[in-house]
């Protein structure tokens, strides 16, 4: 414990275990341990992470050298224990005992037989917050189902908001890029977590902390869940948008994002584009008649973006606050002068001889800067230093080796 | 320690000047309502917020206090009417910055230092304030001055190049994912900056950029394009191992089902279901097989969805140990059972709209239980109370600032 420093890490000091699969619980303690926390991964013997085994791999898939896993478990210290054996649970209660905050996204029918029920976890350390992730939450009919991050995004009403649009309405629901359903969860475990971490500060009472991946994903609908309890509508992606242009265009070398919400934006792209006669047409009127002569007004608008370049056309219309957007592709965000200037891009040495480039800060603290420490941990890289922090000596530990309770 | 004083929510005590309008930035100061903040909207009624002006409304009758959008994300705070072109208001909101332990904004950069209200004045007024700026680009940088509106957030971020059906073009994700994902990095921001500060007694700037932290959630294209050089394609519902992978259509309008099958056994599991026949077929045996025939695969599967409605194909595929689930529309939310057992859903009385549903608190503490106290506010509802309550001014010298069109 050397090196807590509690004026330049905000979270010095604190100690986080973390028995986390894949995504949400990984992603939420990751955001705590680059802002300082000590944060120990607890992985099943053998097997590790799903994310272990996910890629992108440099060359041939090596649990080692995920990208996945990599960016989420940067900073953390790893232990492998099976928690599945009674001399493992003994482990992780231990472990936890010796903890501030403990975050898992075991499902709910194997919390208390995995040795995670906060009740127990508690008894040995009142001031230990417990933050439970799981699908449905820690009640209720659907609390057992089996979900994926695609069924989440489905259940929590995200899905439906996108795809379908005029020529594609027969297409399904469509999700974003990624598993968003775990970023999210691991997004409000962190809130849910730091606030009870507030209160055991304060009071020296820990918690349990409840997080369901559907609550996390109905709270951001935007306005569209409310359109049933305020006017009976149902929300739906099929058919024509209610305003133009928002939309996408192909210039001569990528895309780009057209955005015209206010009058006065539209008028000043119509300035940026030489004053077309098209644009004088009445069916281009307003953004509503914009909206419903899409198929008109994109014909002229995509054989104007075909002139020019995706930057070209973007730095112009920013010039005129013309809030438009390119369609980054990542060689594009990688070569940003804006995101160079500012240092985004975090450089990690990657433990095998290479570099591996990943986003880095979501924020920026002036006094408390989030930061890479040490690349993530190999499976039990740390099992007995952390074994021997915990109290257990050298034949402990080798025969909890030799049981296969820890690894 | 009485048990009372435990109950406490997290941020009781802690007061929030939130200078924040359309989402993002009230996405972020909800997260510290939930928490127990005083969190005190200022708004004023000549730059009104976005979402006030925007539907739902109930009957269709548009009104700044009637809007689903801004009663979604305001619930549990106070607004304060303030016209900030009066000098007079800037002294008010000076005073508030005084008496309060953060201070939130979400204007595009550059725009709060020249309305007098930067890090640098706030800290004059409050030394140990934590202040946050949650702007589309962020506060420094070649771009740090451009536009940034919701919509465009997702392709700038990158999110578009790789969503999308495959072989067709960038697509969105539905709804400004930007907006949230930025207000709940913020939350975690100044939730760790309090932390901070109750340890050393320092506050803070921080500088948040929507852009930076909206690709914090894209580490899998990014760095598939830093490891390998290649960006992942665009291809819908699939995934890039896991096969099937993918939301079927189903009987009735519009109904659509997710199955995902992880596994051999899963998979062995859904074709007995299908068709024991398929069970042997060595086009679907392996993970990788199954990813090669994908094509075939979900053929197969959406055939046999189609004669059943999601909630048919959920109940049978859980009962063999196969996650799938429908995609629910807005009024699958607001029927859902499961949803409705678990005291989630928000109903609390609106002097103008009733008490409507409005999704609650995705995280729950039980020591120190959360629950939204108020609906959100109607414009300047509170503007008397603030004034009087927490800023201490008589109630001759609030009678004159409302005289003098001050509080508008």
């Amino acid at each position: 414990m050397a090196d807590i420093d509690l004026q330049s890490d905000a979270l010095a000091g604190i100690r986080v275990v973390e028995c986390g699969d894949f995504v949400s619980a990984s992603y939420a303690t990751k955001q705590l341990a680059d802002l300082g926390a000590h944060v120990i991964k607890v992985e099943q013997p053998g097997r590790g992470d799903t994310a272990r085994r996910r890629g992108p791999f440099a060359g041939s898939p090596d649990p080692e050298r995920s990208g996945l896993f990599l960016y989420l478990n940067s900073n953390k210290h790893g232990i492998a224990v099976d928690l599945e054996r009674a001399d493992g649970r003994e482990v992780l209660a231990r472990l936890a005992a010796s903890a501030d905050l403990l975050v898992h996204n075991v499902a709910p029918e194997a919390i208390e037989r995995l040795g995670l029920d906060d009740r127990a976890l508690r008894a040995r350390k009142p001031a230990l917050v417990v933050t439970s992730i799981s699908p449905f939450g820690l009640t209720g009919p659907h609390r057992d189902l089996r979900m994926h991050d695609l069924n989440l995004w489905c259940a929590g009403g995200v899905a439906t908001l996108n795809g379908g649009g005029p020529g594609s309405d027969d297409m399904p629901p469509l999700k974003g890029f990624g598993q968003q359903a775990g970023f999210q969860a691991g997004l409000n475990a962190a809130v849910g977590s730091l606030g009870a971490l507030l209160s055991a500060l304060a009071t020296g009472e820990g918690q349990l902390v409840e997080v369901s991946v559907q609550e996390c994903l109905t709270s951001i609908l935007e306005m569209t869940y409310e359109f049933y309890p305020y006017m009976g509508l149902v929300a739906s992606r099929l058919g024509q948008k209610p305003i133009a242009p928002l939309d996408f265009l192909e210039c001569k070398d990528g895309w780009i994002f057209i955005c015209c919400v206010e009058e006065h934006q539209w008028q000043r792209f119509v300035e940026l584009a030489g004053n077309p006669e098209w644009a004088t047409m009445e069916l281009f009127d307003n953004r509503m008649s914009r909206a419903a002569n899409w198929d008109a007004l994109n014909i002229f608008l995509s054989e104007y973006a075909a002139g020019l370049t995706v930057q070209e056309l973007y730095h112009r219309a920013q010039a005129r606050r013309i809030p438009f957007a390119p369609v980054s592709t990542m060689g594009d965000l990688l070569a940003s002068e804006h995101l160079k200037t500012r240092g985004f891009f975090a450089m990690l040495d990657d433990g095998n001889g290479g570099t591996v480039t990943m986003p880095g800060a979501p924020y920026r603290h002036a006094a408390t800067p989030w930061r890479i420490r040490k690349r993530a941990p190999r499976l039990g890289e740390d099992t007995d230093l952390i074994l021997t922090e915990l109290g257990y000596g050298a034949s402990e530990i080798a025969a909890l080796r030799a049981a296969g309770a820890v690894a | 320690m009485s048990a009372g004083k435990s109950r406490r929510k997290p941020l009781e005590g802690v007061r929030v000047a939130d200078f924040t309008w359309v989402w993002a930035g009230p996405f972020c100061s909800l997260q510290l309502a939930h928490l127990g903040a005083e969190v005190i909207r200022v708004e004023s009624a000549s730059r009104t917020c976005v979402t006030r002006l925007l539907p739902p409304w109930p009957d269709g009758q548009p009104g700044v206090n009637r809007s689903g959008y801004f009663n979604q994300y305001n619930q549990g705070k106070r607004s304060l009417a303030l016209n900030l072109k009066d000098p007079a208001a800037l002294e008010i909101a000076k005073d508030l910055v005084r008496a309060s332990d953060v201070v939130v904004e979400n204007f595009a950069s550059g725009v709060i230092d020249r309305m007098g209200l930067g890090y640098e004045a706030c800290r004059a007024l409050k030394p140990d304030v934590i202040m946050i700026s949650l702007s589309g680009y962020g506060a420094t940088g070649p771009e740090s001055e451009y536009v940034s509106y919701g919509p465009a957030q997702v392709p700038l971020s990158g999110f578009s190049s790789v969503t999308g059906y495959r072989g067709w073009r960038p697509m969105h994700i539905g709804i400004s994912y930007g907006d949230p994902t930025a207000g709940l990095q913020g939350a975690v921001a100044v939730l760790a900056a309090l932390i901070h500060r109750r340890r050393t007694g320092h506050g803070q700037y921080i500088d948040l950029s929507q852009w930076e932290s909206t690709m914090a959630l894209l580490p899998e294209a990014i760095l598939a394009y830093t490891m390998t050089g290649r960006a992942p394609e665009r291809d819908g519902n699939h995934d890039v191992l896991w096969a099937p992978h993918a939301v079927y259509r189903c009987a009735g309008d519009d109904r659509w089902v997710s199955i995902v099958v992880a596994d051999d056994a899963e998979w062995r599991a859904l074709a007995g279901l299908i068709d024991p026949a398929l069970v042997e077929d060595t086009r679907f045996a392996t993970v990788r097989a199954r990813k090669q025939n994908e094509e075939v695969l979900d053929e197969l599967i959406a055939a046999w969805c189609t004669s059943r409605t999601p909630e048919e194909v959920r109940d049978l595929l859980q009962g063999a140990g196969i996650a799938a689930f429908p995609a629910m529309t807005n009024r699958d939310l607001h029927e859902d059972p499961h949803l409705g057992s678990r005291d989630y859903f928000v109903e609390l009385p609106h002097p103008e709209i009733g008490a409507r549903r409005h999704m609650g608190i995705p995280y729950k503490l039980h020591g120190t239980p959360l629950r939204v106290w108020r609906a959100a506010p109607c414009f300047g509802e509170d503007t008397d109370w603030v004034l009087r309550e927490v800023l201490r001014y008589d109630e001759r010298r609030i009678a004159e600032l409302h005289a003098a069109g001050t509080l508008s």
